[in-house]
């Protein structure tokens, strides 16, 4: 008796199979299908994250299925509570512009509010010379928007909120927890075609197929090395310091006026930003010695070199980078025979929170391009800056507005997303304005370092006139904040 | 010239509006229909305005017939390797797309190409057929709500009875939407000695002058059908090397256009 065998739904008996063409039964004992995806998206930071929300957020692109890969734990980090006197150490400045963006996709009011400080003055000083640049808003010549400058928050506070914002909207497939294990094209079946789709190999043994894999994955991007496309650049040989400090008051503005400092000392830009309250975040970029001193001090010596990188002359401060301990003392009698205006430096610090001080190596680093067949990459993963003018989170938040927009685009015009015909708008958008930023910030970093000689003189000349011209400096203002005109 | 009359001296209703040798012109082109920087380069890039002239036409949809923005039905006559189809067929507001061309060879570069985006599978079919081979759905409901006709009325040797038989898979209350080249002093420099011999954009031998279709023409062909038709809808597009397709006011006069009736 001949042994039926089931095909699809139909009685087939075993001589009939025999002569079935060998691609049915092929296809019959494939391997699963495929899992889908229209954007995948890898790197669960303030990029990855808007680029998702703000795609969740759209009724023209709601309908996409997209997945999150990230290898940390994203409900530990959508969790995330600190105590109001306790302050996360990875704190960046978000311009207007990208707030006004987090605000449209709906992130902004998950943010815990009473954490983000906006700042209305900025005080900006040579450590050599002393001319001195500064950004505050004279009353009514503000933009509509208001007098706020920038806001500082904690970058936690920041992924916190989108993640919430996440939930909210529902829909996006999370693979938290999960390294990408490889990264490959997919196979040709009798179905479909999917030699061009990237498959996200996980950890966990999920392969997922992207029409748009998007690399959100940091400095050192897996996605973009899948993709072949390099990037250039230059280490600073230089490292960002970073500490939560808790100052004498809340600022020489009060509550309500809060004033970010920094100064340009020939081994970096120390920077001081204001926090709620009486805290404030130190960015300090300085040399990899310098940097292994700084968190090697204790508290009291610590909080003595900070006070005194805002007020002693680069060589006192040189000076007291030679010693393993004792700054404290050093400072208190260098601090007497110092004369300065103590309201045109930041109020006293006067403790600094445990555990809070780190450092990251500083460099410079931009990808050839940002896009490939089915490719697409935001922030870090398609460029690394300076922080001295607290923009590398903000051109992220850029990119995804602009990769967002051009997806949209794509969407309401039947393309597919992930070809390089639709990406290239975002490329055209970004790439241009994303190369002269980071080229300002690094010869800003250039110009600064020197600590004698005659660019000294013509740099603080330079910034005297700025200084004078208030057109001009609010329109420098205005492009910082992110509002002012389109220039690229 | 030839002229949109439908009664010249010797009429006859042509079984097939193929032209054989302007099926063999595009069937060497099929390899190459789908590179982005290729011969294609301006259809592809002209594909997105087609999307805006639609949704131009739907907002203008007359009274008569309740706007119907959603579960749209698609025809797309002479798809070729099927830019306009694909497009369509993955717009959310698409039910489904029938794609129809003469020549095999194209359609197999379209069918091979859909099998890379799974979402069209369900959506979109290719037909090896003509639009008089084509069976015409007999209840009028059956019929589609958009038939489209891009870049293909000026490769015809009969546009009159062409555009006949073509309206007649228009469902009422549907759109017919074509896009064509007007027969100008201008439209031959630009689309021939520009395009053709010396910038090298448009293959050579793609267009023959003597065939473009004046936007007045289509007009008066629309308006002489007792009613059946709306008033048209008339965009004229530009295209700029390095920078795409443009809409530009009256250029429908002199160049490229889109062109789109409503059926009553």
């Amino acid at each position: 008796m001949d042994v039926m065998i089931r095909r699809h739904g139909a009685y087939v008996c075993r001589s009939c199979a025999q002569s079935l063409p060998k691609q049915l039964r092929r296809a019959y004992s494939a391997t699963a299908q495929p899992d889908l995806y229209d954007v995948v998206c890898v790197g669960g930071g303030p990029a990855g994250l808007s680029l998702l929300t703000a795609l969740r957020a759209n009724p023209v692109t709601a309908h996409l299925r997209v997945a999150l890969v990230d290898a940390q734990d994203l409900a530990k980090i959508k969790s995330w509570k600190l105590p109001p006197y306790r302050f996360s150490n990875r704190c960046s400045s978000l311009t207007p512009s990208s707030a006004l963006f987090l605000d449209q996709i709906g992130a902004w009011r998950h943010l815990e509010r009473d954490r983000v400080q906006a700042y209305q003055e900025m005080q900006v000083w040579d450590g050599v010379t002393g001319a001195r640049i500064e950004f505050d808003w004279a009353p009514g010549s503000g933009p509509a928007a208001g007098t706020t400058i920038a806001y500082m928050n904690e970058n936690l506070n920041l992924t916190s909120g989108l993640l919430k914002r996440l939930e909210e909207l529902g829909g996006v497939s999370m693979f938290d927890n999960a390294r990408v294990e490889k990264i490959a094209y997919g196979e040709e079946t009798d179905e479909m075609d999917l030699r061009e789709w990237p498959v996200v190999h996980l950890s966990g043994g999920q392969q997922l197929s992207a029409r748009l894999l998007v690399g959100a994955d940091g400095a050192n991007s897996p996605v973009r090395s899948f993709a072949g496309i390099e990037a250039h650049g230059w280490d600073y040989n230089r490292h960002g310091v970073v500490a939560t400090l808790e100052m004498e008051g809340e600022g020489w503005g009060g509550g309500h006026t809060k004033i970010a400092y920094q100064r340009f000392l020939p081994t970096g830009p120390v920077a001081m930003l204001p926090l709620p309250g009486n805290y404030s975040t130190l960015v300090w970029s300085t040399t990899p010695s310098n940097a292994s001193l700084l968190k090697s001090l204790s508290a009291k010596d610590l909080i003595a070199m900070v006070n005194a990188a805002f007020r002693l002359s680069p060589t006192d401060l040189e000076y007291m980078h030679t010693q393993e301990s004792g700054q404290a003392d050093e400072y208190s009698w260098r601090l007497e025979h110092t004369p300065f205006d103590c309201q045109a430096v930041p109020q006293t610090v006067v403790g600094v929170q445990e555990g809070s001080i780190a450092s990251f190596p500083l460099k410079l680093r931009h990808a050839d391009t940002y896009i490939a067949e089915r490719v697409a990459l935001v922030g870090d993963a398609a460029h690394t800056i300076h922080p001295l003018a607290g923009q590398g989170l903000n051109q992220g938040q850029g990119d995804v507005q602009s990769l967002a927009k051009t997806i949209e685009y794509a969407v309401s015009h039947g393309q597919d997303i992930g070809v390089t015909m639709s990406l290239e708008p975002y490329v055209s958008e970004r790439y241009a304005a994303n190369h002269v930023l980071l080229g300002v910030c690094d010869k800003l970093h250039k110009l600064y370092s020197v600590g004698s000689g005659p660019l000294v003189p013509l740099r603080s000349l330079g910034l005297s006139a700025v200084n004078a011209m208030n057109p001009l400096k609010n329109f420098l203002m205005n492009q910082a904040a992110g509002n002012g005109i389109k220039v690229f | 010239a030839r002229k949109l009359s439908t009664t010249p001296t010797r009429y006859h209703t042509p079984s097939s509006s193929v032209n054989e040798t302007e099926i063999s012109h595009f069937s060497a082109l099929a390899s190459s229909w789908w590179d982005p920087h290729g011969p294609s380069k301006p259809l592809h890039l002209m594909n997105p305005l087609r999307h805006d002239f639609i949704q131009t036409c739907l907002s203008s949809s007359t009274i008569n017939h309740p706007p119907k923005r959603t579960n749209l039905r698609y025809l797309d006559v002479g798809c070729g390797g099927g830019i306009f189809a694909e497009s369509a067929a993955r717009l959310p507001s698409t039910l489904s797309v029938t794609a129809i061309d003469p020549s095999p060879i194209i359609l197999a570069v379209a069918r091979a190409h859909a099998r890379r985006d799974p979402s069209l599978r369900d959506k979109l079919v290719y037909l090896n057929e003509t639009i008089e081979s084509l069976k015409l759905p007999e209840a009028p409901e059956d019929r589609y709500d958009i038939v489209s006709l891009f870049e293909v009325v000026e490769h015809v040797d009969y546009p009159a009875a062409f555009l006949d038989r073509v309206g007649q898979f228009v469902k009422p209350g549907g759109w017919l939407v074509l896009s064509t080249i007007a027969r100008t002093w201008t439209s031959w420099v630009t689309t021939n000695l520009v395009a053709e011999d010396i910038l090298r954009v448009v293959p050579k031998g793609t267009h023959d002058w003597a065939k473009y279709v004046n936007e007045g023409e289509l007009r008066e062909n629309f308006a002489r059908k007792g009613g059946q038709w709306g008033t048209p809808t008339v965009r004229g597009v530009v295209y700029v090397p390095g920078l795409g397709w443009k809409e530009v006011r009256g250029s429908e006069k002199v160049g490229n256009y889109f062109f789109g009736v409503q059926r009553v």
